[in-house]
């Protein structure tokens, strides 16, 4: 055989390759197959994008993360709620279709649904209440803090259940409707997955709620689907199965829902995607209110923002207006108020920091030649990257040797312990409260036993007002203590952040299944145009 | 021999304690708080700090390491932090999706080396442009090279999957492509072997390259060789000598690029896992890291570095074998 003949051979073999390849790439109905935009589903299937893993396990006692919301409030529920489609904080019924309190808010007595069943077909009764409280309390999860002061659940009759506080707490209502809150277990299949871990091997991939969805299949990293529950107490949807494929970033997500593989997105996407979907006719974009909201973070621990002069005058030169225009667009407004948007009646918390350049301009002149500081921003949020670098091109601006540095989430949550070895500020692109009531905003963001008072920025008298207030339910007192945090210029609400949809057209009832503490849609709400 | 393999086990032994260690070391020195991923982001430093007491953080970093190379030594790697799962059951899920997409990789790679080779040393007219586009392709880091390939085949031709495996689980080997020919479903086999194309090439070209280099220089070098004129001389088929004296005597140096390249691409499947959701021990990896999920990165570390340490040896070994004068 000729070295001819051999490249022949060669050059038939490469073709059948290339072909057997090509037909590969052509051929099937995997997800790459649908062209732009996408037809209503005939199956009931809506696939909903997740970026990222959720996290932890799909455990209502242990999940205190991100997107795996999405799971707790469509496979779980709890008492009450917050009302859908309003930008209003206000709780709504779920599992108790009524409640009082008592005049000191240490005293809740709950009238449950009737013809509630667990997804094991256990009837939902008031004597589910007391096990869930105590499963969570026993696994020590980061939201175990809401029944920590639960000092008896009284169970008068099989709908009724009384639950007393070892101490009085007006936010007790908003702990029990945030989407972190506690959810209501079926007691037969706590006791009978329980194991020796208090059932959480069995919850990492099965369910123990009472939502319209069950847990049907968790493949961490991987997907997650949830399928209707037939015998839910609500409204019955037209989706009856709904997949959370994981995307590990946008860009492909972004693809997916062009090419229609993906219904919807929810908060999600960069901003920098904005454009793209509000010129997408095949898509509809939805800007729902919510509790989360940008943040500027400063550090009173390192040098540069040592003194309250500096940190004012930090602040003031901070143009929320172009931020919020420039950065985060539609999906943000500029934010007026110390606490989340609604969390005050009538804005009374009203953010009094006057726009003003040239205070910063006149104190960095001071500097010495060659000061340098760091503006931090967390790694995968680039609306926060984008945020940080126009301050720091500001502060550059006024001969400030300024750089941005991202950092990893674990790091971020290091620096209450260790303010020192933070930057000298901070741009949280997107946080907020676990719950709607401003304790939960104020104690959290504020106060150095919280969570994440970033650089532990604490005052005392503001610690001792908000402890105060959360008993009474004070919103005089609320107000006294974000006006005077907000006077040591460690802190500023850079904006109300929205949760941004892109959805598919067929998608209906996209506001009408959101509330601005989920920060996830009802998929049993949702429904499909014809 | 014997006392050679030894020798390299011992090393291998010593090698992954060192590698463990310095993981601990960083884990150390860093500035996150492991305990954090635990309880979830906005948890109170109470909660944080009992969590800390739950996972023996609050115990001296040497009795740590000691416990959990003891544990290790057993085959515990501990629980991650992240999914609450023990470190080993999440290793068992995700390393057959790692396997595969190495293993189609490394297949592929070696294809493209040899069609690089061949088309290059035997100077076959028009793979000029071949070699060109497998160069510049090259030239790319791997995640540009995925990005690129998800927008191009999936966004604009529609013609390839953009994540995943097509799958959500496969068993009874994990190995989509083995277990769907296993249950005689050929729509499965189709969609899993779509979604490895892009995410197999993206990390099967550079080997490729270097593999395909030095395979085509062995084929020039044998291909004017005395042996080989005399083979054709004596009136053997082209392609006999072609297979037999020149690609044969050409493979010593090949195959030791080969086995080097095997193990940077389990190093290496860490970043196009991540651009493809790859549910592999890379995307693992990936997204324990930024939560300081330590049991997790340990564990891969661990695995990737045990994996490249054993391809190396097996290739010192194996080379050993080819030519003893090496053991001496």
């Amino acid at each position: 055989m000729s070295i001819i003949r051999i490249r022949r051979r060669w050059r038939i073999g490469t073709m059948v390759l290339a072909m057997a390849l090509g037909a590969a790439a052509c051929s099937g109905s995997g997800s790459g197959d649908a062209g732009a935009g996408s037809k209503p589903p005939t199956d009931g299937v809506l696939t909903m994008g997740l970026l990222g893993d959720i996290g932890q396990p799909p455990d209502p006692d242990i999940y205190y993360a991100n997107n795996g919301t999405a799971i707790m409030i469509n496979v779980y529920e709890g008492l009450v709620q917050y009302q859908n489609n309003t930008d209003q904080v206000k709780i709504a019924p779920r599992l108790a279709t009524s409640w009082t309190v008592s005049r000191d808010n240490s005293v809740y007595t709950f009238h449950l649904r009737h013809g509630v069943t667990f997804h094991d077909g256990t009837p939902f009764t008031s004597a589910a209440i007391e096990p869930s409280f105590q499963r969570r309390v026993a696994v020590k999860g980061g939201a175990a803090y809401m029944v920590a002061g639960v000092k008896s659940v009284q169970t008068p009759d099989p709908y009724t259940a009384v639950i007393t506080l070892d101490k009085p707490n007006s936010a007790f209502l908003s702990y029990l409707a945030s989407p972190f809150g506690p959810k209501m277990e079926s007691p037969t299949a706590l006791t009978k997955y329980a194991g020796g871990d208090h059932d959480q091997k069995y919850l990492s991939t099965h369910d123990v709620g009472t939502g319209p969805y069950e847990l049907t299949s968790a493949v961490s990293g991987t997907k997650y689907v949830l399928t209707q529950y037939k015998g839910y107490w609500g409204p019955k949807s037209p989706i009856t199965t709904v997949n959370l494929p994981v995307y590990s970033s946008a860009a492909p997500l972004q693809l997916a829902l062009d090419n229609g593989d993906v219904s919807a997105v929810v908060a999600a996407l960069p901003s920098s995607s904005l454009s793209h979907f509000a010129s997408d006719p095949n898509v509809r974009n939805y800007f729902l209110p919510t509790l989360q909201s940008s943040l500027l973070t400063l550090n009173p621990s390192k040098s540069f923002f040592a003194s309250k002069q500096a940190r004012l005058a930090f602040l003031r030169s901070v143009d929320q207006q172009k931020l919020v225009s420039q950065v985060l667009g539609k999906r943000s407004s500029v934010a007026t108020t110390l606490y989340a948007k609604g969390m005050i009646p009538g804005d009374a918390d009203k953010q009094d920091i006057t726009y003003d350049p040239s205070v910063m301009a006149g104190y960095a002149k001071n500097l010495p030649s060659g000061t340098t500081m760091t503006i931090g921003y967390a790694n995968g949020n680039p609306n926060a990257q984008n945020i940080a670098e126009i301050l720091v091109a500001q502060m550059q601006a006024d001969g400030i040797k300024a750089t941005a540095q991202g950092y990893d989430t674990a790091t971020v949550f290091s620096w209450p312990q260790q303010p020192t070895k933070g930057p000298d500020a901070f741009v949280d692109g997107n946080n907020g409260p676990d719950g709607g009531d401003p304790y939960m905003w104020g104690h959290v963001f504020w106060d150095a036993s919280g969570g994440i008072d970033y650089f532990a920025c604490d005052v005392p008298q503001v610690d001792a007002e908000l402890n105060q207030a959360v008993k009474t339910g004070d919103t005089a007192l609320y107000v006294k203590a974000a006006e005077q945090y907000s006077a040591g210029g460690c802190y500023m609400n850079l904006s109300y952040n929205k949760d941004w949809i892109v959805a598919q057209k067929w998608l209906t009832g996209v506001p009408q299944s959101q509330n601005l503490g989920a920060n996830e849609l009802n998929f049993s709400l949702l429904g499909i145009a014809k | 021999m014997n006392r050679f393999v030894l020798w390299r086990t011992g090393a291998t032994a010593v090698l992954l304690a060192v590698l463990s260690a310095l993981v601990f070391v960083l884990q150390q020195i860093s500035p996150g708080d492991p305990a954090r991923a635990y309880v979830g982001g906005n948890a109170s430093p109470a909660a944080v700090a009992a969590a800390h007491h739950r996972l023996g953080l609050d115990q001296p970093w040497l009795q740590r390491y000691g416990r959990y190379l003891w544990h290790a030594l057993h085959g515990d790697l501990g629980i991650s932090l992240r999914t609450h799962r023990p470190v080993t059951t999440d290793l068992g899920q995700f390393l057959p999706a790692t396997a595969e997409l190495v293993l189609f990789s490394f297949v592929l790679a070696l294809l493209l080396a040899l069609l690089f080779a061949l088309s290059g040393a035997l100077r076959w007219p028009g793979t000029g442009v071949y070699r060109g586009l497998l160069l510049l392709a090259g030239t790319a880091p791997a995640f540009l090279l995925g990005l690129g390939g998800i927008v191009l085949f999936y966004g604009h031709l529609h013609w390839l999957p953009e994540a995943g495996r097509g799958v959500d689980t496969s068993s009874p080997t994990g190995f989509v492509l083995v277990d769907s020919l296993l249950h005689a479903d050929l729509t499965g086999f189709v969609a899993g072997l779509r979604h490895l194309v892009l995410p197999g090439l993206a990390l099967a070209i550079a080997p490729a390259i270097s593999i395909g280099r030095i395979l085509r220089a062995g084929l020039e070098r044998a291909y004017r060789s005395d042996y080989v004129r005399t083979a054709r001389s004596k009136g053997i088929r082209e392609i006999t000598v072609l297979w037999r004296h020149i690609v044969r005597n050409s493979l010593d140096a090949t195959l030791s690029m080969a086995g080097l390249q095997l193990g940077f691409m389990f190093a290496g499947v860490v970043i196009v896992e991540d651009v493809f959701t790859w549910p592999g021990i890379g995307y693992y990896l990936a997204q324990s890291i930024p939560q300081s999920d330590f049991p997790a990165i340990a564990g891969v570390t661990l695995l990737l570095g045990g994996v490249y340490i054993v391809v190396n040896a097996v290739v010192d070994v194996l080379q050993a074998v080819a030519d003893p004068r090496l053991t001496v």
